[in-house]
């Protein structure tokens, strides 16, 4: 007997390998500040074995994966760029993408060389939707400048950021768009062979990716020979297993190659060195999106959208506390009160204690600092992100060491384990805050180690889990010091 | 060079190394965990973090490329207390009195720097104790998650074993298949304890655990490969075994012998006093009576009988300059060339192929060039179990998209990762090879550079070749013709292309034959004389290429230089005649014996009534002689059955000397412990006798240090090969002056100039040894992972634990055919004799072939092999044996 093609150390890994999906309850982090809605559902969310974090239904909160119901879509920005079709219901068809103004990009991205593509990519100064926020072009341009054989060019939709529920609408709605920007991506860079990494909560985009790849290779947009060039590029679609982790991309690439699925230290980048050591471009859904309408419109009308170092529009993702939940397209520029009060409508009920923008791992936004702007870098002098641009508000229902508790319960469970500050460090903050939360008085002692944990969780980590994890917990010591002090005595 | 600044200071370091790489360069350490210098880093510890100028984090040294005019600090309070604060996240999970375990490990060192041995919190866990496997003890409580285990059983041993199990803090390492360790693909190479810096994994070697107060570097006393260890001793015992990390060979790798297989040493059957026989008895008597025994009953015979009666056989676990010192007492005090040793059994086809054919008998290349070649052929060999540090480089290698083609009857662990495995019917390489050669030939494929310009009678060979094409020989060996030729466009034009073979090729009467239609395809392909390429024997035994080269053979003096051409040379040397008249080889020693023209035999380090073929042959010679000494540390099965003498040896490590492995590389022995009780050095025996004998004054030597010298005069090519070199490092001959370097790679210049070299054309004839209906199925003899040759060493080790008695390996469909079930005791007949051994049921061997190990002497396979020999130097054919199976119902 010999053991070594044995992988099923590997799928152990996932939390949700062979998991009946059909009639599961969520328990992400939109459906906890939400437990009060339904709290009979949200207890057998909470008891549920294996836990499943964010069905994507987070304008539904506390949500069912049986809860099949829409949310509201929006467009408000000056001209839609993400949400063009989905606002009016979707590209379901080839045909119907065709109509509404698909492939437009990929024909002019056709009629021009490779390094043009880029050109216009880095001129209209587009950045990842996925969290870390880097330049789109840049990161291309890194990757159509190594020399390899063979190249690759990734999709992120494991929209694994509770509150964030976009990239499902996109793979569900219009997936011939994220199609098309993986080709001029693939053409730009010079990669013949592409994947989609979409996460097992959404069955339903999964069912739509898959019936449009089909279709896509029918109509000549992947195969050989696209669209009548000598280019040729297909994608086949990976579907995940339970790993909130499997979003950050070097554990992505580790999950499609059937590693273990933790995170890679860096450098060397993925742009340089990633699936199978080959130079690889993952962009997440979003990002993608966007292309095939700058090709088309140009980077100039991009560039005039949005502000000075963050281009172009958003779709913000509101969760159920809203009074109006739902997707709104927004420019980048515009006040996060205008989000949450013309928007979102304010609150259902009760008043606003806090806004976790852009995922849990990212910072907490006080009411008093709504003034800010919905912007990269406005964001991050507050110490928030733009991140997946889930905005899930709380009220008076969830005491801060609460949010905590779940934010750190939600990491560690998450957590790959590969690095100690993530692997020991998170589950050590959830059980001090379990206990506080528990009624108990944290101490002296126990404040040290939140704030030793967090600082190697924000200088150690090996991946931006454990970062987000540490910003998450500046942003309470920075913004909610008086709620947090009486949990220490 | 790289100009940097480190807390403060500059430095210049060499570039396109890590950041901890340079540091260690200039001794500014910083604490890891996961750090292995034999491992792909990952930086999963997050202690070796450091702070560069300019760069907003910090950063982990081991994964970050150092990079020019970089400020780095390596203990700023910010970057000591990340440090702290995560050896105390560790701590927490870490039992308190696993920091009393052995040895000191780099965590507990770490705890200790910071303070933290009473931060210690973690519970012991019975469920995570795994007690299953004879020489590892598993506690995963203790396990710090580096994944040191993992990386190092992927990336080294390539064995996949060691397996990271669920996530997070959950995370658990457990062996692939989720099997206790005993039970897993594990092959005890003990490399995942050797680097575990958390005493999650601890060697069992000694019980109760002690730490060693010494440790000596030397080199294995098992197979060819020439692995160098460091021997932990304590209280004049040995206590453990590491690997060496800058070892030439075996770079931080070892095997399980070298691990673990060492205990022989203190085994409670160790004799280490002489004795002499007085019917069945065996009578304890002094050093100097026993020397002076068998002083004068050699006298008497040389007498009696002329010194051609006497023979002397050399040991290939003795070192070089006892090996010499015992051909010298051959030629000089008894005045014979009756002088061999084991290599008789085993690569004497190849020494003889290869000096014909390429003018030295000995592996062309060296084991680095295994990373060079692009291309590797393993022919008859079976190197993961057997030469296992060269296997398992060969298996990286594979891995890391060299092409793998295996040829050999049984489908060994190699061709697992081989792009082609020509599964052959025993006895059938030379139409296989010649198969190659005709594709090689006739598809052009050849190096135009070589042929014909380079080749004597190219047309002669062209001729020869024409007809002898891979569809002929698919029906003789059982192998698809379109994969032969396959495996020769490969080894043709995927060059360099790495030979190795083994005894696969050479125990067959067409053994010299089979090793010259190795070398022919070499030549062919220009792959001789070039990095990455070569014909290279692996040699079974520490020390066989050196006993052999020191002149422990009947036509050879040291150096590997015929008798009848360097007499001269030698006789002023050692001031004393030599023979002229040709020596008896260990085969014609036994054949002579039993017609009674042989008379004494002294045999060091060597069981032949176990290993030689035909054990009732070899039992009727040895009783037919007068005197039979053996020198050995154990009473082996010669001695038991005939001997006349006991003279007890001691081991290599309680020895020096130097031993040459299979790449020539010649490396020194050193002494790690006091000789066991009375035991002495085989050389010190040699002396006293040559003493008793009257001839003490051309044995007269303070040291092996003195030995050796003596050597450098009389062997050219190793004359450059002085102690103190030896002492920084091994060397490879030819190495003729004190400043050559060494060579690594022989007969560069073959194919410059107007060199011309010739093909060997190869007649098939094959063995007579054939299956019948009475003998219908064909065995195969030969060692196995945990089974060394005779077992004297491997089976009075822990290593015994793990494969206690030979089994015979038998395919699932035989085992159907003939009723026999897997573990149940079976009868084999041959020609020649019957034994009983137990099955067991096996994938790797092929229908209608058999596979067994020979070491135990109560199975004691060697009944049944044949009298059949190699045409040229008369090597047994060991691999093939027609033989009948019945199973026994009960015994």
């Amino acid at each position: 007997m010999t053991y070594a093609h044995d992988r099923s150390d590997v799928e152990s890994f996932y939390s949700l390998a062979g998991v009946d999906l059909s009639k599961v309850h969520c328990q992400g982090t939109a459906c906890f500040v939400a437990r009060h809605r339904n709290s009979s559902r949200w207890r057998e969310a909470a008891s549920q074995s294996p836990p499943v974090y964010c069905l994507g239904k987070c304008y539904a909160a506390p949500a069912t994966s049986e809860d099949q119901s829409r949310p509201r879509i929006e467009v408000r920005s000056r001209v839609p760029v993400v949400l063009e079709r989905i606002v009016k219901g979707g590209a379901p068809t080839l045909d119907a993408y065709l109509r509404g103004g698909g492939l437009a990009g990929l024909h002019a991205a056709l009629t021009r060389k490779p390094g043009e593509i880029i050109d216009e990519l880095e001129a209209s100064e587009l950045k990842g939707r996925g969290g870390a926020g880097f330049s789109t072009g840049a990161k291309w341009r890194v990757a159509a400048r190594q020399e390899s054989p063979e190249k690759h060019v990734v999709a992120n939709l494991d929209e694994g950021d509770p509150g964030a529920y976009i990239d499902r609408f996109i793979a569900e709605d219009d997936p011939y768009c994220l199609i098309e920007g993986m080709v001029i991506a693939a053409r730009a860079v010079g990669a013949a062979r592409g994947w989609i990494y979409a996460r097992c909560e959404y069955p339903q985009a999964i069912q739509s990716l898959t019936r449009a790849i089909e279709a896509a290779r029918a109509g000549e947009l992947l195969g050989p020979r696209i669209a009548g060039t000598d280019f040729s590029f297909d994608i086949e679609l990976i579907v995940g297993r339970g790993s909130y982790e499997c979003g950050e991309e070097t554990a992505l690439l580790n999950s499609i190659e059937g590693q273990r699925p933790v995170a890679r230290a860096r450098p060397p980048y993925v742009a340089e060195q990633g699936l199978w050591s080959m130079p690889t471009v993952v962009n997440n859904a979003e990002t993608l999106a966007n292309v095939p309408w700058i090709l088309r419109h140009g980077a100039e009308e991009y560039r005039s959208l949005g502000i000075p170092g963050s281009r172009g529009t958003k779709v913000v993702s509101l969760n159920s506390l809203f009074r109006r939940p739902g997707l709104y397209e927004v420019e980048f520029g515009v006040p996060l009160r205008e989000i949450v009060e013309d928007l979102g409508g304010g609150l259902r009920s009760g008043t606003l204690r806090g806004l976790l923008v852009g995922g849990p791992l990212a910072g907490i936004v006080p009411p008093d600092l709504l003034g800010t702007l919905f912007g990269f870098d406005e964001l991050r002098a507050i110490g928030a992100s733009v991140g997946h641009g889930g905005l899930i508000a709380f009220d008076e229902n969830t005491s801060i060491a609460e949010v905590v508790r779940h934010v750190f319960a939600f990491g560690a469970y998450e957590s790959c384990g590969n690095c100690t500050p993530c692997r020991l460090g998170a589950p050590r903050i959830e059980a001090i805050f379990a206990s506080i939360v528990a009624g108990q008085s944290g101490t002296h002692l126990q404040e040290i180690e939140w704030r030793d944990i967090t600082a190697a969780l924000k200088l150690a980590s090996l991946c931006g889990l454990g970062v987000g994890l540490a910003e998450f917990a500046e942003s309470v010591d920075r913004h909610y010091a008086q709620e947090l002090r009486p949990c220490f005595t | 060079m790289l100009h940097v600044t480190i807390n403060g200071r500059p430095h210049e370091v060499a570039p396109g190394q890590s950041i901890l790489a340079a540091l260690r360069s200039t001794a500014d350490t910083v604490p890891t965990l996961c750090d292995d210098p034999r491992l792909a880093p990952i930086g999963n510890c997050r202690l070796c973090l450091v702070e560069i100028e300019g760069q907003p984090h910090p950063v982990a040294a081991c994964t970050t490329l150092l990079s020019d005019g970089a400020k780095i600090l390596t203990h700023t309070p910010q970057l000591e207390k990340l440090r702290r604060t995560q050896l105390r996240l560790l701590a927490l999970h870490y039992p308190a009195d696993a920091l009393a375990s052995v040895p000191q490990s780099d965590f507990h060192r770490l705890l200790q720097v910071y303070g933290l041995e009473n931060d210690l919190a973690g519970q012991a866990r019975p469920e995570l104790v795994d007690d299953s496997h004879p020489c590892i003890h598993v506690d995963m409580a203790r396990c710090i998650h580096c994944m040191r285990c993992v990386r190092i059983c992927n990336e080294v041993a390539g064995r996949f074993v060691w397996r990271a199990w669920n996530r997070g803090d959950r995370t658990e390492i457990r062996p692939a298949g989720g099997v206790i360790l005993r039970d897993s693909d594990c092959v005890s190479c003990g490399a995942c304890v050797d680097t575990c810096p958390s005493n999650a994994l601890q060697d069992k070697t000694v019980s109760p655990p002690v730490a060693a107060s010494r440790e000596i570097r030397t080199v294995c006393s098992y197979c060819g490969t020439g692995c160098e260890l460091h021997v932990g001793t304590r209280d004049n015992r040995l206590v453990s075994a590491r690997p060496v990390l800058d070892a030439p060979v075996n770079k931080g790798h070892l095997c399980v012998k070298g691990r673990y297989g060492w205990d022989f040493v203190h085994a409670p059957d160790r004799v280490t006093q002489p004795m002499i026989r007085t019917g069945d008895d065996w009578k304890v008597v002094t050093w100097n009576d026993a020397a002076e025994f068998v002083g004068q009953r050699l006298r008497q015979i040389i007498d009696g009988h002329g010194p051609d009666a006497v023979g002397i056989l050399g040991s290939a676990r003795a070192t070089n300059e006892e090996n010499y010192l015992a051909q010298k007492f051959a030629r000089v005090v008894v005045g014979s060339n009756n002088v061999d040793c084991c290599a008789r059994v085993c690569h004497a086809p190849t020494a003889a192929g290869m000096k014909l054919m390429l003018g030295t008998g000995a592996a062309t290349n060296s084991f680095d060039d295994i990373e060079l070649a692009r291309t590797i052929m393993v022919c008859g060999a079976n190197p993961t179990e057997n030469h296992p540090i060269v296997g398992d480089r060969i298996k990286q290698a594979a891995l890391r998209g060299a092409e793998l083609i295996v040829i050999d009857p049984r489908r060994i662990d190699l061709a697992e990762h081989a792009r082609l495995h020509l599964q052959l019917r025993p006895g059938t390489n030379v139409p296989l090879l010649n198969a190659m050669a005709h594709t090689i030939v006739t598809e052009g494929l050849f190096d135009a550079a070589v042929v014909p310009e380079h080749i004597e009678g190219w047309d002669e060979f062209q001729h020869f070749i024409a007809d002898r094409s891979p569809e002929r020989a698919a029906d003789i060996c059982g192998v698809d013709a379109e994969a032969i030729r396959q495996a020769a466009r490969i080894y043709a034009t995927r060059r360099p292309a790495m030979c190795f073979h083994g005894l696969g090729v050479t125990e067959h009467i067409q053994g010299t034959e089979g090793v010259m239609c190795l070398v022919n395809l070499a030549l062919l392909t220009g792959n001789i004389g070039r990095p990455g390429a070569g014909i290279n024997p692996l040699r079974g035994q520490n020390n066989v290429q050196g006993a052999a080269h020191m002149g422990c053979d009947p036509g050879l003096l040291t150096g590997s230089a015929p008798v009848g051409e360097h007499r001269p040379r030698f006789e002023a040397a050692w001031k004393s005649p030599i023979p002229s008249r040709p020596g008896l080889n260990l085969m014609q020693m036994m054949d002579a014996a039993r017609h009674g023209a042989f008379k004494a035999l002294w045999a060091i380090g060597y069981d032949i009534a176990l290993t030689n073929p035909n054990a009732a042959d070899t039992l009727e010679a040895l009783r037919s002689l007068d005197l039979l000494v053996v020198q050995d540390l154990f009473l082996n099965e010669t001695a038991r059955l005939a001997a006349t003498v006991f003279l007890p040896a001691c081991s290599s490590f309680e020895k020096d000397g130097t031993f040459m492995n299979s790449e020539r590389r010649v490396q020194r022995v050193r002494k790690a412990i006091e000789p066991m009780g009375e035991s002495l050095n085989d050389w010190e025996i040699v002396v006293r006798i040559a003493q008793v004998m009257g001839e003490g004054d051309r044995f007269s030597y303070r040291c092996a240090e003195d030995i050796w010298n003596e050597i450098r005069e009389v062997w050219p090519a190793g004359a450059g090969i002085t102690y103190r070199r030896l002492d920084i490092a091994g060397l490879q001959w030819p190495c003729p002056t004190e400043d050559h370097p060494g060579t690594s790679v022989l007969h560069t210049g073959i194919f410059s100039g107007d060199n011309r070299v010739r093909l060997r054309q190869v007649e098939f004839s094959p063995t007579p040894e054939r299956t019948s209906d009475e003998f219908p199925l064909l065995l195969v003899t030969g060692r196995a992972l945990y089974q060394f040759n005779a077992g004297t060493m491997s089976n009075r080790s822990r290593t015994a634990l793990l494969q206690p008695v030979d089994v015979l390996r038998i395919s699932p469909a035989d085992a159907e055919r003939f009723g026999i079930e897997d573990g149940q005791p079976v009868r084999v007949r041959s020609r020649y004799g019957e034994i009983t051994v137990g099955a067991r049921l096996s994938h790797d061997v092929r229908t209608g072939d058999l596979y067994a190990t020979f070491q135990s002497p109560e199975v004691f396979v060697n009944r049944i092999t044949s009298r059949n020999r190699d045409h040229y130097v008369q090597t047994p054919e060991y691999k093939v044996t027609a033989v009948r199976i019945e199973p026994i119902e009960s015994l």
